[in-house]
C-alpha cells in the first residue's frame, strides 16, 4: 500500500508500473474502492490517461483507496494507492497562524561547500507541459546569483548552512488547454560530510616489515586503515592469497579478529587484527597480507636474535651447578682421595720439620676397670698396631715411651713440641671422673696447643659423648676448632685395619705417611742428627730405645 | 561516536539518487519515491564480497546488497531473456560466508565523488537504476544516463 498525501485544488497523477513491464504487452486499469473503475474519458476530472491516474483538480471527497491491476500475458499484480487530499496553509494566508502541517513536505539535504540541487516533484504524463516555475524560500522569492533555475531543478551554487530553510516550488502546468499549478513544500537541511569513496585506501601499518617473535608465544598484529566515508572497501587478512579464518579453518590457530572504526572529519581510521593463539615455525617468513580495497601490506614473522645474556647467565648457573657437585663429591670422598693421593704420589720419608714423632698420643686413666682397660687396649695395643705397624707412624704413647725416674712435666713438654699431631683420647666426664683433670700432661700438652699452637690435634672420642659443657673448656675449644673422631667401640680383628673407617679419618687428620713398617732404630737413623743434638741435649740415648 | 563493527557484519545505509529520492520497499518491491518527512527509507545491508581475486579488481568493489528487515537480498535473473532486479528471501550473512562468490546477488559497487553505481556481476554492463522521474520501482538496465538514473548516493547509519 501506497499513500499519498495531495493537496486539495491541485491536479494530482500517479502512474501504475511494476517491473518488467514492456508496455503494449500490459492492460492496466484503475479502480476505485476495488469495484468502481476509473473513466477513460479525457474530458472527466477523475480519468485514466494509459497507465496514469489524473486527478485534474483534487476535491475533498476524492479521499480513499485506488487500485490498479495490470494484466500480463501470464502474470497479473495489483498496486494499491491510499489517497489523503487535505489542505495547505501557504504564506499567503498570513492571518491564519497554524502548525505548518509537514506530512506532505519533501525533504531535500544539500551538501555544505558544493554546487547542489533541488527538485521540484512533478510527476505528470507527458501530455502535461511545464510553463514555468517560482522557487521560495521562507516565503520570498529566491533571487540571486547563487541560485538557478532549470526545469524542475534549482541550482545552489556554494552551499552553506545558511540555505537551510522551508522552500516551495510553485510550478504552472497546461493539459489539453487548461493551466493548473502545483505547490509543493520543501524542508532543506545541509550535510557537512565530505569525505567520500572512490580514493585508494591508505594502510598505514603494516608496512611491508618483519616482526620478532618468539617460536611458541601468542601474537595480536593491527592492521591501520584510513579510508573515506562511505567506503565499501574489504577489509581483510590474507595469508597464499587466501583468507587466513579459511586458511586456518581447521585448527583456528590464527584467525581474523574484529573489526573497529573510527570516524574522523575527513575519513574514517579503520583497525583490523590478526590474532596468532601460537606461532609455528611455519609462520616464518610467510607474508600475511593486510587487504584494503586494492591496498595491500604485509608483515613477516622472524626468530628473535638470540640473547646473548641469557646464554652468559644459563652458562654460569652450569658452572656453579658443576662447581657444587664436584665440591660436594669431594667431601663425600675426601678422605680417600687424600689418602690415595698420600698413597700414589706421596714420596715416603722424612720431613725435615725437625719432628721426632708423628703424633703424641695424650689419653686419660679412668678410674672404672672396664673403661680403663678399653683406653689401654686402644692406646697401647691397637693405636700401635695400626698406626705404626700399619702406617709407619712413630707414635710417642705417655707410658710407654717416656723413661723412668724423668721429670714428668719436662719430658712432656719436650716431646709434644717434637711431635706433629696430638692424639687426644677422651671419655664422657660422667664415666671417667677426673679425666685428664688437674695432670700437668694435660695442661702442659693444651697450654703448647693453644698458646703456641704449633700442633694439629686428633681428638678421638672413646664412646660418644652427649654433653661437651661438662668437658674442660680447652676440649671443648678443640672440639669446636678441630671436630672429634669417635671410637667405633669394637676390639675385633676389622677395626685393626688401616682400612677401617675410622683409622681412615686418623689418618686423613695424621700428617702424609711415614715409610711402611720401620723399626724405631731404623727410624731414628734417618733422623736428621742436629735435631737430635739441637733438641735433646740431656736425654739423647734414651729416647733411641 | 565510536562503532564498533564485528567481523562481518554489513555496513547499514540509507540509498538515495540525485533527484532526492529514496529507496523504500513496498509490496516486495525497492522503489525509489521522492522523500517526504513521512518516508521510511528501506534500511540497506551492503557487506563486500570476501572471495574478491575471483572478480573484476578494475570495475569496483564487488558488494552482496540486501535488506536489514526483512531479510531479503537483491538478485540478478533474466525473465524473458531480458535480466530483470529481483529480491529473494536470503540472509546476506549466509552468501558473505558461501565459500565461492554468489554472482547473481554480486554488484560491483562503483564509486566517483558522491556518485555510486551498481554494475550486475552476473550480468555486466547492467546497471540497477530508475527511471528519471516519479516514484519508480529499481530495474536492470544497460542505458545510461538517458531515461533511467544509475547513480546513486549512500548514506552510512
Amino acid at each position: 500500500m501506497q499513500n499519498e498525501l495531495p493537496l486539495v485544488g491541485q491536479p494530482f497523477a500517479f502512474n501504475c508500473t511494476y517491473p518488467p513491464i514492456t508496455s503494449g504487452e500490459v492492460n492496466v486499469t484503475w479502480y476505485k474502492n476495488s469495484r468502481t473503475p476509473i473513466s477513460k474519458n479525457i474530458q472527466s476530472r477523475i480519468h485514466q490517461d494509459q497507465t496514469w491516474i489524473l486527478f485534474l483538480p483534487l476535491a475533498w471527497g476524492d479521499s480513499g483507496i485506488y487500485q490498479c491491476v495490470l494484466k500480463g500475458r501470464d502474470s497479473c499484480h495489483r498496486i494499491h494507492v491510499n489517497l489523503t487530499v487535505f489542505e495547505k496553509r501557504w504564506c499567503d494566508d498570513g492571518s491564519r497562524n497554524d502548525l505548518p502541517n509537514l506530512s506532505d513536505e519533501y525533504k531535500q539535504i544539500l551538501h555544505v561547500g558544493k554546487d547542489d540541487t533541488l527538485i521540484c516533484h512533478l510527476y505528470f504524463p507527458k501530455s502535461f507541459v511545464l510553463d514555468s516555475i517560482t522557487w521560495y524560500k521562507d516565503c520570498k522569492e529566491i533571487k540571486g546569483k547563487r541560485f538557478t533555475a532549470l526545469g524542475i531543478m534549482l541550482t545552489v551554487n556554494n552551499v552553506s548552512t545558511e540555505d537551510i530553510g522551508n522552500y516551495a516550488c510553485r510550478a504552472r502546468l497546461t493539459h489539453t488547454g487548461k493551466q493548473y499549478t502545483v505547490l509543493n513544500g520543501i524542508t532543506v537541511n545541509t550535510t557537512e560530510i565530505t569525505g567520500y569513496g572512490g580514493n585508494i585506501p591508505k594502510i598505514i601499518y603494516p608496512k611491508n616489515n618483519s616482526i620478532e617473535v618468539q617460536l611458541g608465544s601468542s601474537l595480536i598484529v593491527d592492521c591501520n586503515i584510513t579510508d573515506t566515508k562511505d567506503n565499501t572497501n574489504l577489509r581483510c587478512w590474507r595469508v597464499n592469497n587466501t583468507l587466513v579464518d579459511i586458511y586456518y579453518n581447521e585448527s583456528k590457530r590464527i584467525r581474523e579478529g574484529v573489526e573497529n572504526h573510527v570516524p574522523f572529519q575527513e575519513h574514517i581510521l579503520y583497525t583490523v587484527n590478526i590474532t596468532f593463539l601460537e606461532v609455528k615455525l611455519e609462520d616464518y617468513g610467510l607474508p600475511f597480507m593486510c587487504h584494503a580495497g586494492v591496498s595491500t601490506a604485509y608483515f613477516i614473522l622472524k626468530l628473535p636474535a638470540p640473547d646473548f645474556r641469557v646464554y652468559l647467565i644459563g652458562g654460569l648457573i652450569a658452572l656453579t651447578v658443576v662447581a657444587v657437585s664436584v665440591l660436594y663429591i669431594y667431601n663425600l670422598f675426601k678422605i680417600d682421595i687424600v689418602l690415595w693421593y698420600r698413597s700414589s704420589f706421596h714420596s715416603p720419608g722424612t720431613v725435615e720439620d725437625g719432628k721426632l714423632y708423628d703424633a703424641y698420643v695424650l689419653y686419660p686413666k679412668p678410674l672404672r676397670e672396664s673403661q680403663s682397660h678399653a683406653v689401654d687396649t686402644l692406646v697401647l695395643t691397637i693405636m700401635p698396631e695400626v698406626l705404626e705397624r700399619q702406617c709407619g707412624y712413630k707414635l710417642f704413647i705417655f707410658g710407654r715411651d717416656e723413661f723412668p725416674g724423668q721429670a714428668v712435666a719436662n719430658v712432656i713438654d719436650e716431646n709434644i713440641r717434637l711431635c706433629r699431631r696430638l692424639i687426644v683420647i677422651i671419655v664422657p666426664e660422667v664415666l671417667g671422673c677426673g679425666l685428664l683433670k688437674n695432670m700437668s700432661e694435660e695442661q702442659i700438652a693444651f697450654y703448647t696447643v693453644l698458646i703456641q699452637d704449633g700442633i694439629k690435634v686428633i681428638l678421638i672420642e672413646l664412646e660418644k659423648i652427649e654433653d661437651y659443657t661438662a668437658m674442660p673448656e680447652s676440649i671443648q675449644y678443640l672440639r669446636q676448632k678441630h671436630g672429634a673422631i669417635q671410637w667405633s667401640g669394637d676390639f675385633t680383628e676389622q677395626s685393626r685395619c688401616a682400612k677401617a673407617k675410622f683409622w681412615k679419618k686418623v689418618r686423613y687428620h695424621m700428617p702424609p705417611r711415614r715409610r711402611p713398617s720401620p723399626s724405631p732404630v731404623q727410624l731414628l737413623q734417618h733422623t736428621p742428627r742436629s735435631h737430635r743434638e739441637g733438641r735433646w741435649k740431656d736425654g739423647t740415648g734414651f729416647v733411641t730405645h | 561516536m565510536n562503532k564498533v563493527l564485528s567481523c562481518g557484519k554489513p555496513q547499514l545505509v540509507d540509498i538515495q539518487d540525485t533527484s532526492h529520492r529514496v529507496w523504500i520497499l513496498q509490496d516486495k518491491t525497492l522503489i525509489a519515491v521522492p522523500r517526504k518527512h513521512l518516508t521510511t527509507p528501506a534500511t540497506i545491508a551492503l557487506i563486500s564480497c570476501r572471495h574478491v581475486e575471483t572478480l573484476k579488481k578494475d570495475r569496483g568493489n564487488s558488494v552482496y546488497l540486501g535488506l536489514e528487515k526483512p531479510k531479503l537480498c537483491v538478485f540478478c535473473e533474466k525473465v524473458e531473456e531480458q535480466p530483470t532486479l529481483q529480491l529473494k528471501e536470503q540472509n546476506i550473512m549466509d552468501l558473505y560466508h558461501q565459500p565461492k562468490p554468489v554472482e547473481p546477488f554480486l554488484f560491483y559497487h562503483n564509486q566517483s565523488g558522491r556518485n555510486s553505481t551498481f554494475e550486475s556481476v552476473a550480468f555486466p554492463g547492467w546497471f540497477i537504476a530508475v527511471s528519471s522521474q516519479g516514484g519508480s520501482p529499481l530495474i536492470l538496465t544497460q542505458e545510461l544516463g538517458k531515461v533511467n538514473t544509475t547513480d546513486f548516493g549512500i548514506t552510512m547509519h
